[in-house]
């Protein structure tokens, strides 16, 4: 079984202050949306850092099994996921990068269509595609949703353009028998675990593994050396232009502002705070529930 | 006769009334580690003494009469109040501790923006007391990691020291006078004057001390004016930590006070700059701060020293501005890391130690190579310097490695203690103190007669005088 | 623009589960209050998805409009469904279609555009048409900004933002229901999924439903606090949740948890007693209809971030506060 798992590197959100979105938004207006987030650290998207985990423990699992599984992971975007590419060699996992630009000779290029991808699922979901086939993939492995457009539609489009069913919200995988997964995962009405077989799309969600293991020293050493695979958008026989034109058109992009009036109920006891605040404010939406 | 377990919160319960002595279990086990042996609270596989209680007094009387207690029935008294030690300063050496927490204690007594001072007791978060004094426009200057959960009791006890020690200094140079109880229940006030030759200078006997001679109820500090306005941010990727060390040291004799002067090795500034850090480059950072003349004097003195150093190249300074916004911890990443190690059982763990300009450069490689070579299951091994002075800097060893073919609970023996040895060893050749900052706790405890050579004999004698029936913080500072 | 032709919009309606009650309402409620379509009405169908034997007016029930279409699927037959979907586009060409949160709304939506060509947005939090094209709103960047975006290929295949889970416009009483059936393959190939098993669902299914939700955070001091917090709660008739740190000390079990490594509610009524207002916490509530705060600091950001705010003992309020609803409920 060939399992092939898409990430994506990502700006860590959580690392801006509430305070520095204004300022993101309004970058984002004036140099575009790639160079506004540019001076944040990277970090794996977080539903795809789990589909990477799933996938060695999933390894693991048809280990122990005595089934053998192939292991890859490829990303479409720019060097910058280059140290998470070196990560994965040393766990183990065969990798592949997709330069939605020009390739190294046009960094500019690269930094601009990987902005663009951002908001264009479609777009990303040709590129993902090609790479899964490119790969051999049996199983597609992707997370739920992430980056800055977040749409949570690549999975689906990614199967869509491979003709295959996509399984979405995938919380946990095991192996069941050698060429079939026991998968469980959210659908709109409670969880659910179900038998699939490949060839398939999987896209993890809230999974209660969620964390990528850590590579040490002496594995990162063994694969100092072993090149990372890359290709352009053209040696994959893909044109993301006619996509990236069918796309939306993000017009704005606006801070949110979470804070709410903060009105200030006073007494002077216990009682007398909890009946400012069930007159003045609960008693009338309490009774219309 | 030691008094057995039931007869210890008897006696609390006595002094302070039920509702001050915490007697939960699972509360009491928790709290007989601190981060030093964090990984018993994550994987909730406990080894230790549990502590009999916790008791939490809301005065200087209350403390004094616990201690008192204790020290006539030779309890053992571990002091808190944040609960953020590395060190083991909070860790159960022995059973039936009670722990002393003064987080109780939180109130901001005075805020005194003509004198530029501030008087708090021991329990209030430095954040709170930081969010307050901004509102005057001042700041405390002190910034550590921790700010958002440690409390002043705790930051004065372990001799802390912020980001922005270069210009504003440790903690021993902001703290002006001081409350602290002794165990025969001695209030002692050290009053707040701008200096004094009038003998030793005795809050030193208390900064420092670890809840291993006396518990701090009140400090006061020195205030700062805020002007965050002109803080001027400037980095550079570099080759070799060499080079890094040399340019800090030339910063330093130059006479400039940045607020943060930093150098990370590869390792380290992998975890932080990878996104514009080649894999081997080394990333040297400062911030100046001040009023707007000052700010750009230092700034742009810094900036014709590193122009000095060709191998040097500059970064666009929101780099390390945005790194800088996001630097403090507070619960929501201590628990996210905390989820990250169950899951994945890598554990990251610090050391820091300091020596002077010639030496420490010696000691970072000596000691980095030695443990990439000794400990197994190592994922990372780096760290940075962050603190300087005129005659040397810190080194703050920062490392991860893999809990592998062990429980959670022997982490500490298998992998922590031996990397810390090595540290220590190779820094006590090389004449560097072995704690720059977190304080000796218990982890570093065993060495302090190598730290302190002929001088143990002072600082021994300050066990003795004060705590002759050694019921303060057993092990902590001075070995069991 | 010449006179424009009156919008052509399809709502759809997946009722061959247990959450058709919920995404009918929240269909409801985006296409009276979410949806400008300018002066002309647009023309609203809602196609229902339903099982081969179901009744008709039983799977139409909570379809929010007066017309329905009736396709007749198998449960968790995705394919099946957007194989149909397409082909009623072919044959209505509608211009719009609206799909509530979720899974399946997110592939239904996905997919149609991709096979019609058209385009999808998902995430949507209001959308306008105007001068050809539909200008709608949506979050990204994890929820730190907010965008507007310009759809012009047909059909527009919006999926909805969860909120409008919670807005809930009742359906009319009664549909003329025509049936599809035709449209479903006879023979629709080898299924995606084997050995379809329901789990039971986390016990956190009350937090993401209730109307009336109280939280207690760090601030309730002890598991005795919690405990305390959680009978005040059980006495207003509130469901009960907790942030982080209450479960990290294990005074209350992670189930009850909130925020971003827990559940995110959206009662029409918060009370949170003794919580700072960490960012990871608040996202668990933002969506809340109205949250009171009661906590000693009145410093911290949760101060902030309620619509009131009471400094004061978190626990004792609280209690005061369920003798009050208590009683008055009585
Ligand atoms: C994420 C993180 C980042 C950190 N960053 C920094 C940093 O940048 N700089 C730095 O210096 N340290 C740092 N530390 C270490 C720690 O925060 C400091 O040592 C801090 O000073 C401890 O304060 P606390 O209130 O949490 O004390 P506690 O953890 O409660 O106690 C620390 C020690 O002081 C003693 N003590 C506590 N209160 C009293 C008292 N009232 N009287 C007498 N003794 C007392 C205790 O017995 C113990 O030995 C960090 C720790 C963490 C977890």
């Amino acid at each position: 079984m060939r399992i092939a798992v898409g990430f994506k590197v990502t700006p860590d959100f959580e690392a801006l202050r509430a305070a520095d979105w204004a300022r993101v938004a309004a970058a984002a207006d004036a140099e575009g949306r790639a160079q506004a987030t540019r001076y944040v650290r990277r970090v794996f998207g977080v539903f795809d850092e789990a589909a990477l985990e799933l996938a060695l423990r999933l390894r693991d699992a048809r280990a122990d099994d005595g089934l053998p599984t192939g292991l890859a992971a490829f990303t479409v975007g720019g060097p910058d996921a280059s140290p998470f590419l070196h990560t994965l060699q040393a766990l183990g996992f065969d990798c592949l990068r997709v330069d939605p630009g020009g390739g190294p000779a046009s960094a500019a290029d690269t930094a601009e269509a990987a902005g663009a991808l951002d908001f264009a699922p479609a777009a990303t979901a040709a590129l993902v595609a090609a790479c899964a086939r490119q790969l051999g993939a049996d199983i597609l492995l992707l997370g739920e949703r992430g980056g800055p457009g977040g749409s949570g539609t690549v999975p689906f489009l990614a199967a869509e353009a491979l003709g295959r069913p996509c399984v979405t919200c995938v919380t946990a995988i095991e192996p069941a028998g050698a060429d079939r997964l026991r998968v469980s995962f959210r659908a709109d009405d409670g969880p659910v675990r179900a038998l699939t077989a490949p060839p398939c799309v999987l896209a993890v969600g809230n999974a209660v593994v969620s964390m990528l293991r850590v590579p040490t020293l002496k594995e990162r050493l063994a694969v100092r050396d072993v090149p990372v695979t890359q290709f352009t958008a053209a040696d994959l026989g893909v044109d993301v232009g006619v996509a990236l034109d069918r796309a939306p058109a993000v017009r704005s992009l606006e801070p949110v502002d979470r804070s709410r009036a903060g009105i200030v109920v006073t007494g002077a006891t216990a009682a007398e705070q909890a009946r400012a605040l069930y007159e003045g404010h609960l008693r009338a939406r309490l009774e219309a529930l | 006769m030691s008094l057995s377990r039931e007869a210890i919160v008897e006696g609390l319960r006595g002094i302070l009334g039920p509702e001050a002595v915490v007697t939960d279990e699972r509360v009491l086990v928790e709290n007989s580690v601190d981060n030093f042996r964090k990984l018993q609270n994550i994987f909730d596989v406990h080894v230790m003494p549990v502590p009999a209680a916790i008791v939490t007094p809301t005065n200087a009387r209350e403390v004094a009469a616990v201690l008192t207690w204790a020290n006539e029935h030779g309890v053992n008294v571990i002091p808190k109040t944040g609960g953020t030690a590395t060190e083991g300063g909070l860790e159960s050496a022995v059973p039936d501790s009670v722990i002393m927490d003064g987080s109780a204690m939180n109130e901001i007594v005075k805020i005194d923006p003509y004198n530029m001072q501030a008087t708090v007791q021991c329990g209030v978060p430095l954040q709170v007391l930081e969010d307050r004094v901004r509102e005057h426009g001042l700041t405390t200057g002190h910034s550590p990691q921790s700010k958002p959960v440690a409390h002043l009791g705790g930051l004065v006890a372990t001799r802390s020291i912020g980001q922005f020690s270069t210009l504003y200094g440790g903690i021993e140079d902001m703290v002006v006078g001081l409350e602290a109880v002794f165990p025969n229940g001695e209030i002692c006030r050290i009053k707040n004057v701008p200096r004094r030759a009038a003998g030793p200078d005795i809050r030193h006997i208390v900064i420092g001390n670890e809840g291993a001679l006396c518990f701090i109820t009140e400090v006061t500090v020195k205030l700062f004016p805020y002007l965050p306005e002109n803080n001027r941010f400037l980095g550079w990727t570099l080759m070799d930590m060499k080079t890094g060390f040399e340019v800090l040291r030339e910063v330093m004799v130059g006479g400039y006070k940045p607020s943060v002067a930093r150098v990370y090795d590869p390792g380290d500034a992998g975890l932080h700059f990878s996104h514009f850090a080649a894999p081997d480059d080394c990333v040297l950072l400062f911030m100046a701060e001040g009023a707007e003349g000052i700010a750009k004097a230092t700034a742009d003195g810094i900036q014709a020293i590193v122009d000095r150093h060709p191998e040097c190249t500059q970064v666009p300074s929101e780099y390390i501005e945005t790194w800088f916004n996001d630097l403090c911890w507070g619960p929501d990443k201590i628990l996210a890391e905390d989820e990250r190690i169950r899951q994945t059982r890598n554990v990251n763990r610090t050391t820091e130690i300091s020596a002077d300009w010639s030496s420490i450069n010696d000691i970072y490689q000596a000691a980095r190579q030695r443990i990439i070579d000794e400990i197994p299951d190592i994922t990372m091994m780096g760290g940075h310097s962050s603190h300087s002075y005129i005659n040397g800097t810190n080194m703050y060893f920062n490392y991860f490695f893999n809990v592998v073919d062990v429980g959670p609970e022997e982490e500490t023996e298998k992998y922590y203690l031996p990397i810390i040895s090595i540290i220590v060893e190779e820094t006590l050749k090389r004449g560097g103190s072995i704690v720059h900052h977190h304080g000796m706790g218990k982890a570093r405890a065993p060495w302090v007669r190598d730290e302190y050579g002929s001088s143990y004999y002072m600082l021994e004698t300050l066990k003795t005088s004060f705590d002759p029936n050694g019921i303060m913080n057993k092990g902590t500072i001075f070995p069991i | 623009m010449t006179a424009a032709a009156p919008l052509r919009v399809v709502a759809v309606l997946d009722a061959t589960g247990s959450a058709a009650e919920r995404h009918g309402r929240a269909l409801g409620a985006f296409l009276r209050d979410g949806l400008d379509a300018g002066d002309i009405a647009p023309g609203v169908v809602t196609h229902v998805f339903c099982p081969p034997g179901a009744d008709p007016g039983a799977a139409s029930a909570t379809a929010p409009t007066l017309d329905v279409r009736l396709v007749r699927v198998p449960a968790h037959r995705q394919d099946v469904a957007t194989a149909a979907l397409a082909a009623l586009q072919t044959g209505d060409g509608a211009d719009l279609y609206v799909f509530p949160s979720g899974p399946s709304g997110t592939e239904l939506g996905a997919r149609l555009a991709a096979r019609t060509g058209g385009s999808a947005l998902t995430g949507v939090l209001s959308a306008a048409v105007g001068d050809g094209v539909l200008t709608c709103r949506r979050a990204a960047y994890a929820g730190y900004l907010e965008e507007e975006s310009a759809l012009s290929r047909r059909p527009w295949c919006l999926v909805l933002d969860a909120g409008w889970d919670e807005a809930r416009a009742e359906p009319p009483e009664e549909h003329v229901v025509v049936e599809a059936a035709h449209l479903t393959p006879e023979d629709p190939g080898a299924p995606p999924l084997l050995e379809i098993k329901p789990l039971e669902a986390p016990p956190t299914g009350d937090l993401e439903t209730a109307r009336f939700l109280v939280v207690a955070g760090r601030g309730a001091g002890s598991r005795r606090g919690v405990e305390r917090a959680a009978a005040a709660a059980a006495r207003m008739g509130a469901a009960f949740a907790v942030t982080r740190p209450v479960v990290m000390n294990a005074w209350a079990a992670p189930d009850r948890q909130v925020g971003v490594s827990g559940t995110r509610a959206a009662p029409a009524v918060c009370v949170v007693a003794g919580a700072s207002g960490a960012p990871a916490f608040v996202w668990g509530i933002e969506r809340a209809g109205f949250i009171a705060a009661v906590d000693t600091d009145e410093h911290a950001p949760i101060a902030g971030e309620a619509d009131v705010f009471v400094a004061g003992d978190a626990l004792d309020v609280l209690e005061e506060l369920a003798d009050l609803v208590d009683r008055h409920s009585r």
